[in-house]
């Protein structure tokens, strides 16, 4: 059967009688299904009023509310926004924790007393000197090279 | 007092079981009757109906009115009578299949009376009944209600209803002529 009806089944649908028969048996099923005992719908109203009044002084669920429901999108975006802050705040004070380590070794350096230094380069005298005859003789092999 | 009047009255808490107690005296024989011809049984149709008041106490602080009480009020009792026959299945889906049809069970001689052939040939037939027909042909042929609020009713369109309506009326004449 077609589930689309136009418009000349529907009003032949509305004109379609309803057999004698079948009118009949309608008509009985009404007079029993409206039998009901005496007094049955003011019980039911005050049976109906009673549980509305028991529901009413029974302990109510405590209610779960889900905070900040509605700027659930504003709230996801301020808590990245708090993680990259965060993230670039730790890693920018590393570093310059870094640094002033550093510049605080340049600084004792300077404050080494004279002795010292002159201890430090007598000590490295002869590596300095090797380091210096070794660079200018790659200096004069580059010249050669230049030169051939 | 009209319902619009009761139903601000019930939403402003002016004597709210007052108004409550009023709209339920207009409207639940109206109720009651029409989920007793999807039911049958009379205890079934008192727990659903009762389901069905609660349920607008409920509920009734949230409607805005933009039906008629009437319409929405039905429409409560047409989701609970389905909810109910569906429960009612599902709990006996594994007991008498054989004798349950569309959680309305084949009538038998209830409330005591008498029954000639054609009523449980009747009754048969409207047991066979989809709930939404059994429901659209029940509003239809005893309230006389439009199409449009039938179909508000039960969540179609109007054409969706009088299709209902038809093809009730078909079954019915069907199983009635049948030996």
């Amino acid at each position: 059967m077609s589930l689309i009806y136009d418009m000349n089944d529907i009003n032949d649908m509305e004109n379609e009688s309803i057999s004698k028969a079948l009118e009949e048996a309608l008509k009985n099923f009404e007079t029993k299904t409206k039998q009901v005992p005496a007094g049955y719908f003011d019980q039911f109203e005050l049976d109906l009023m009673q549980k509305i009044k028991t529901q009413m002084q029974a302990p109510q669920k405590a209610r779960i509310v889900t905070l900040f429901l509605k700027q659930k999108k504003y709230l996801v975006a301020a808590s990245l926004f708090f993680a990259i802050a965060t993230g670039y705040l730790f890693f920018n004070k590393a570093e310059n924790t870094t640094t002033q380590i550093a510049k605080v070794e340049i600084i004792n350096i300077e404050t080494l007393p004279d002795e010292l230094i002159e201890a430090y380069v007598n000590n490295n005298e002869l590596l300095a000197e090797v380091e210096w005859n070794s660079a200018i003789e790659t200096v004069g092999t580059n010249l050669i090279s230049i030169n051939d | 007092m009209t319902d619009q009047a009761l139903i601000i009255q019930f939403q402003n808490g002016d004597a709210k079981e007052g108004a409550f107690t009023q709209l339920l005296k207009r409207h639940r024989e109206t109720v009651f009757f029409q989920i007793k011809k999807m039911v049958l049984e009379h205890a079934d149709a008192d727990d659903i109906t009762q389901a069905v008041w609660i349920k607008v106490w409920n509920k009734l602080d949230g409607f805005k009115q933009e039906s008629a009480f009437s319409t929405w009020l039905f429409r409560v009792a047409y989701n609970e009578t389905l909810n109910f026959i569906a429960q009612k299945k599902r709990l006996k889906t594994h007991s008498t299949q054989n004798e349950i049809d569309h959680g309305f069970e084949h009538p038998s001689g209830h409330n005591g009376l008498k029954d000639t052939e054609i009523q449980i040939k009747l009754e048969r037939a409207i047991a066979e009944l989809p709930e939404k027909q059994r429901f659209v042909f029940m509003l239809r042929y005893y309230e006389a209600y439009d199409y449009e609020k039938i179909a508000s009713i039960t969540g179609t369109t109007v054409g969706g209803a009088k299709a209902n309506y038809h093809q009730a009326v078909k079954k019915m004449t069907e199983l009635l002529q049948q030996a």
